[in-house]
């Protein structure tokens, strides 16, 4: 019974061992790896589907709208290439300019692709902390002209 | 209740104040708004037909000046209205002479609000409307000036009556406009492209804009504004080089 158990293991083991084990190595064999980069390609055309070769282009990052993150010039296409800053969620704007005529597209990058508007820009945690005053304050102040007066 | 109790309300109170004077909660600025019929205007141009114009006086009516904050951006490619998160208006009709200065003025500063919110105006509207009094009454638009070709000179007056509605995205130019930091001064522009309607003998014939702009030969020979001229077609308001949509009627 004991020599029987043993060449069971034992099977078992060569099995199991013949799964972690490589069965064959290749010559030629592929390694892929890969990083994950976000590039945007645009291209600006006239409305007449001309392309708009050699246009100026001045793209902007959400922490800056007024001083350009990257500034270039599109292909014999009207192509233009850029990897945004992901750390930097929000709306890029990719402003395309040539000879009088022009155009501006915004792009979302990132999850909190949304624009500044004009609220005053306080956080979640700025506006929860000012709601929990004035929640605290009134029932401060409701407790004081509610309590008891010893006699 | 003790006095004691009464010390976390006034500290979370002074606490909230602090956070939002630190943060520019309800921080203002000025907008000012401006309109702006480029060098075509001030200095003169040819036309696709080899009119060299200059223009004495530009009178245009504006009114209903509104600037937004709009998240997300507004596409005037769309049609659709504007949906501002924050809105500033003008609530007079303006007439106003783009032709006003020399050839270098500056663009005509149309009015200006103080104490508006900050943050980036990053679309406007207006209607370009018939004015009730002044030099253009009764018209919205009034292009005052000369046209020589071939050693014949015309002194002519344009009078458009269509009133029209722009509603337009960012400004594109040089600079980006708009953009409005507490304290801070920031301006809008509503540009007028009158290329567009003359047509411009420094592009091609068959540049689109030439194939779409009537030029000034039908107004040497006497043909009126309404007759020749679909200003929806024209496309006249711009903000910078941007496009606006735009209806006319």
């Amino acid at each position: 019974m004991c020599r029987k158990w043993r060449s069971i293991i034992a099977i078992i083991g060569i099995l199991m061992l013949g799964l972690v084990l490589p069965t064959e190595a290749y010559a030629h064999g592929v390694n892929i790896e890969y990083t994950s980069n976000v590039e945007i390609e645009i291209i600006a055309r006239y409305d007449t589907g001309t392309p708009m070769a050699g246009a100026q282009v001045l793209v902007y990052a959400p922490s800056d709208l007024s001083t350009p993150w990257l500034t270039g010039v599109c292909d014999e296409e009207g192509r233009f290439s850029f990897a945004p800053d992901t750390s930097q969620p929000g709306i890029w704007d990719v402003k395309v300019r040539l000879a009088g005529h022009g155009g501006i597209i915004h792009i979302p990058i990132g999850g909190d692709a949304t624009v500044m508007d004009g609220s005053g820009g306080f956080s979640h945690l700025q506006i929860g902390l000012m709601a929990a005053c004035v929640v605290w304050g009134s029932v401060g102040t409701a407790l004081y002209f509610s309590r008891r007066r010893r006699t | 209740m003790k006095k004691r109790s009464l010390v976390p309300v006034i500290i979370l109170s002074i606490l909230a104040i602090v956070l939002a004077s630190c943060t520019g909660g309800g921080a203002t600025g000025k907008l000012q708004f401006y309109a702006n019929g480029e060098d075509f205007v001030r200095q003169g141009f040819v036309s696709k037909d080899g009119w060299s114009i200059s223009f004495d006086h530009v009178y245009i009516t504006l009114s209903d000046i509104t600037a937004y904050q709009t998240s997300p951006p507004y596409d005037p490619n769309s049609g659709n209205d504007i949906d501002g998160k924050v809105t500033v208006a003008l609530d007079e009709a303006y007439t106003v002479d783009l032709a006003e200065g020399g050839e270098d003025a500056p663009p005509i500063l149309v009015d200006e609000i103080s104490d508006v919110p900050v943050g980036h105006y990053n679309a406007i509207s207006w209607k370009m409307a018939k004015a009730i009094s002044g030099p253009a009454a009764g018209h919205s638009l009034v292009v005052i000036g000369t046209a020589e070709k071939d050693g014949q000179s015309l002194d002519f007056t344009i009078n458009i009556d269509e009133e029209c509605e722009y509603q337009c995205g960012e400004y594109v130019g040089d600079a980006r406009k708009g953009i409005l930091e507490k304290g801070g001064t920031a301006d809008l522009e509503m540009t007028f492209h009158f290329d567009h309607i003359f047509g411009d003998a420094e592009l091609p014939p068959d540049d689109e804009l030439n194939l779409a702009a009537v030029g000034f030969q039908p107004f040497a020979d006497g043909a009126k504004a309404a007759s020749v001229l679909n200003m929806t077609e024209m496309h006249l308001g711009h903000v910078g080089e941007g496009h606006c949509y735009c209806e006319c009627h």
